[in-house]
């Protein structure tokens, strides 16, 4: 391994030895290794590992010394979109992004290193979550629609390729999934109906390699359109499958256009990420007509279930169901409820919610739970191995849906508004969907993803802007810090130079949070008196 | 420090180098994935008859990009630069040059104007070519057409293409807020302000992106209202399929509504104050219902007032001459009534038809 880093250095020494500006010779240059075990100094994924757990195996800041965390940095973006990306640390340096934006942050001092900006004046600037870096490049997808990778070391654009027409209505904000030599995103778009697809690039060249479409072409008869494939996947180098959450069926809602099911929307896949050939699919929300995606994280877990030793995935659905899945295979393990639903009358022998046909959108209106928005959304759960517990930001909430002829069957076709909701952190027991503890973190709800550590504390944030750790035995509140507004991304954690970091985001701020250095004033500068 | 800055300066134009090297493999790149892909997209050029566009291809793209979208960090990007720069300000620029940027003295004027104007128009391409909502709109004037892509990048996520509700968003066609706005000051405020308790974020839009989502929005108005009896979303007359008598017998019986609230106190003429869909979200949760809190801040002393600010960790209200105190959740003792949580108690147990019905019966209190 040693000679290797030698030898790539070397290389990249020899790459750059006509810009006449010396580097350190480990600089940002991210292997498949470091990929699938990634290093305690680092967060190279999207979800910080391929499993989605959000959980890192750090032990330094502990539910004893939390009390005393503080602020080491916190990095202004001085824009007015939020965070909502969780950021990559790939050999000290902190990717980090907003719609049109890249941030390289020195992740020691929180001082930036360059800002990478272009503006684009089409496709949905709802959010970006993120970039995705393999060797020295990163990628990053577009609102209107386009895969870019850069130079890690100064944003400098290698290429860009289109991954969907933004003209049809498409647009992108998910942080792509490496695998191998495969670059792969997804795509976002709910105002049309459209196929949903993931698409797999080479890293160097920028081809195309596959595509898996999760619904048949636009106008096939009695089809579903839709499936979009928004957020980041997982994937199991065992199995060699990733898995993936895809979103809802267009129309919207109104399902006449598209009966059965609708393979394959709101369900998880897994593919096999050399070819994109589908292994299994399970629908979470058949035949779904309140805007469910199924794309919360698919999380990977090895593990006991009722005595047996299995490969799991879990997912707390956005429909407001927990699901534990047999990920060799697809079966279901369990399905229940984690808070209020009023949709389905039962859950079938696979283990699916049956929908309640009496429950779609009606002219005069249907009260559903959950909200459109659902039980919980696109930022990230955590499993916690030790205790066992599935911890997810969850939102309890009451809305009304509405559809009619003339809504159409074009698009949303129909219109739903939220009456009421409420966030709280609940810690789910796998083995028996049961909820342990959960912990209210206020009215409106909060948005802000979790993260667990090995020494039994989970980060996570209320809807007031208040960062949160909690014990993960129970729940209860261990310290808070107002951050200004509320968590729109997921918390990570690492640990650089001895010193564990917890890194959280609000608004368009990013935050280092510490334990205080030791004093040792030897290293520090002295101080220079003038003038005297 | 010297040292330090000559590094810097070789830096700089190394990494100008490979930017202009990078560019032209990207032209390469994209190129070849052209002819082995037939995904692949060549940005479309500029339109040569503009000879603003030529003179841009010419003399600025190979630094500021083909979209002028800039190659960051050594190039700036130059769409909306009409928004940071005066006409003359850029005129200047292009004449003199600042920095790395080399000056064009010797462009002619008929040049100059083309190039400038060409910065400076807005670069807005139609957005929505395929919606079957916006199919053949045609907009009524450029500032509604601009407004449109803003509105398509900012706000269509939650208000629907159209303005008329999508993800979240309410109708906007249909909001008293707009219908009541004379001049656009009450929505502009609503985009500048936000609105933190229903999680709208606030927007830093210039005066003018202001008024061009103004006529975006008017613009849609008036089409919506053309709809007539087609109207897509919530209309006054698609909530009516209840039973007024049996919302009656709900109310006074296990709805549980009377224990509160009575038609002839409260609730007399509430048909006349609201109606539709504003009427049905009141009735189901009164977003502005308010809680009251008292406060033990010390043994037998306690304050009293309205809920203004809670979360875990600190209690916040209003008392009757309109003052804000607050307090740390662990230094007091308090409790808080909201009789709105019985709002919320009461969302498993409704029927739809009981929520058509009450809907029925309140629009019988005029």
């Amino acid at each position: 391994m040693k000679l290797l880093k030698t030898s790539l250095a070397i290389t990249a020494g020899a790459l750059l030895a006509f810009s006449a500006a010396p580097r350190p010779a480990n600089a940002q240059n991210l292997e498949n290794s470091q990929l699938l075990k990634p290093s305690p100094d680092s967060w190279p994924l999207y979800h910080g590992d391929y499993s989605g757990k959000r959980h890192v195996h750090l032990t330094q800041i502990t539910p004893q010394n939390v009390s005393s965390l503080s602020l080491s940095w916190a990095f202004q973006t001085n824009q007015s979109a939020s965070i909502k990306s969780s950021p990559l640390l790939v050999d000290g340096v902190l990717y980090f992004t907003v719609p049109d934006h890249i941030w390289a942050v020195d992740a020691r001092s929180g001082h930036m290193l360059w800002h990478f900006n272009k503006p684009t004046t089409q496709g949905d600037h709802i959010g970006q979550r993120g970039v995705a870096m393999y060797k020295g490049w990163l990628y990053f997808v577009t609102p209107d629609c386009h895969l870019i990778s850069l130079n890690a070391k100064d944003g400098t654009v290698r290429w860009t390729q289109q991954i969907a027409d933004v003209n049809l209505g498409y647009w992108t904000t998910m942080a792509p999934l490496v695998v191998g030599n495969h670059v792969i995103v997804g795509v976002s778009g709910d105002f049309d109906n459209l196929s949903g697809y993931l698409r797999s690039f080479d890293p160097d060249s920028g081809e195309i390699q596959w595509q898996w479409n999760s619904t048949p072409p636009p106008g096939t008869p009695n089809a579903t359109t839709g499936g979009m494939t928004w957020m980041t996947g997982t994937y199991d180098p065992d199995l060699n499958l990733i898995y993936w959450g895809t979103g809802n069926p267009t129309p919207v809602l109104n399902g006449k256009t598209r009966p059965g099911d609708d393979h394959w929307t709101c369900s998880i896949v897994a593919l096999n990420p050399d070819t994109g050939k589908l292994a299994w699919g399970f629908v979470v929300s058949p035949h779904d007509t309140h805007d469910w995606d199924a794309v919360e994280t698919p999380v990977l877990v090895d593990g006991d279930f009722h005595g047996k030793p299995r490969k799991m995935l879990m997912q707390t659905s956005r429909n407001g169901y927990f699901f534990v899945i047999d990920r060799t295979n697809g079966k279901s393990l369990l399905t229940l409820p984690y808070g209020p639903t009023n949709w389905a009358t039962g859950i079938d022998k696979d283990g699916r919610p049956i929908p309640n046909p009496e429950k779609e959108p009606a002219p005069d209106g249907r009260l559903i739970a959950p909200d459109e928005g659902g039980l919980t959304n696109y930022r990230a759960p955590s499993f916690d191995p030790k205790t066992g517990l599935f911890i997810v930001d969850a939102h309890p909430s009451w809305s009304l849906y509405f559809a009619k002829p003339a809504d159409g069957n074009y698009g949303w076709a129909g219109a739903d508004y939220g009456l009421w909701g409420k966030g709280v952190i609940e810690a789910i027991d796998y083995q028996t969907g049961k909820i342990r503890w959960s912990h209210e973190v206020g009215a409106g709800g909060s948005g802000a993803g979790v993260m667990t550590t090995d020494s039994g504390l989970t980060i996570t944030g209320d809807g007031e802007g208040n960062v949160l750790a909690l014990d993960t035995a129970n729940g209860k509140t261990l310290w808070h810090a107002g951050m200004g507004s509320g968590m729109q991304s997921s918390p990570i954690s690492y640990e650089l130079d001895g010193r564990q970091y917890i890194m959280t985001s609000s608004g368009g701020v990013l935050f280092a949070w510490a334990l205080p250095e030791k004093a040792s004033p030897a290293q520090h500068a002295t101080t220079e008196e003038h003038g005297k | 420090m010297k040292r330090y800055r000559i590094a810097a300066v070789v830096a700089l134009i190394a990494s100008s180098f490979i930017a202009v090297q990078t560019k032209q493999t990207h032209v390469d790149a994209a190129s070849q994935g052209s002819a082995s892909a037939m995904q692949t997209v060549q940005q479309p050029a500029p339109a040569p008859a503009d000879p603003g566009a030529a003179s841009y291809a010419k003399r600025c793209a190979i630094c500021h990009g083909d979209q002028r979208e800039g190659i960051l960090p050594a190039f700036p990007p130059l769409l909306g630069i009409h928004r940071q720069m005066t006409d003359e300000k850029i005129t200047a620029l292009i004449y003199t040059g600042k920095g790395r940027m080399p000056g064009f003295p010797k462009i002619s004027k008929e040049e100059m104007t083309s190039l400038v104007h060409y910065l400076t128009t807005t670069e807005q391409p139609a957005v929505e070519t395929t919606s079957a909502a916006n199919a053949g709109t045609v907009h009524a004037s450029p500032l509604a057409q601009a407004g449109s892509s803003l509105f398509q990048q900012n706000c269509a996520f939650c208000h629907g293409r159209d303005a008329m509700g999508g993800e979240t968003g309410p109708d906007l066609t249909q909001s008293k807020l707009v219908q009541g706005d004379k001049n656009g000051d009450a929505i502009s405020a609503v985009v500048r302000e936000g609105r933190p308790e229903k999680k709208m974020p606030a927007f830093n839009f210039s005066s003018q992106e202001l008024l061009s989502l103004v006529a975006f929005i008017r613009e849609r108005e008036t089409a919506a209202a053309s709809m007539k009896g087609n109207r897509r979303g919530v209309a006054v007359e698609d909530l009516q399929t209840g039973n007024a008598q049996a919302g009656k017998t709900y109310f006074n019986g296990a709805g549980g509504c009377s224990k509160c609230h009575s038609p002839s106190g409260d609730l007399a003429g509430i048909a006349n104050r609201y109606e539709g869909l504003r009427l049905e979200e009141r009735m189901l949760a009164p977003r502005d219902a308010k809680s009251t809190v008292v406060v033990t801040v010390a043994p037998g002393k306690k304050v009293t007032g309205t809920l203004a600010y809670r979360d875990e960790f600190t209690i916040g209200l209003r008392d009757a001459d309109g003052i804000y105190h607050s307090w740390s959740t662990n230094r007091v003792k308090f409790t808080v009534d909201s009789p709105a949580e019985a709002h919320v108690e009461q969302f498993p147990k409704y029927t739809d038809d009981d929520i058509h019905n009450l809907m029925a019966y309140l629009q019988t209190l005029r």
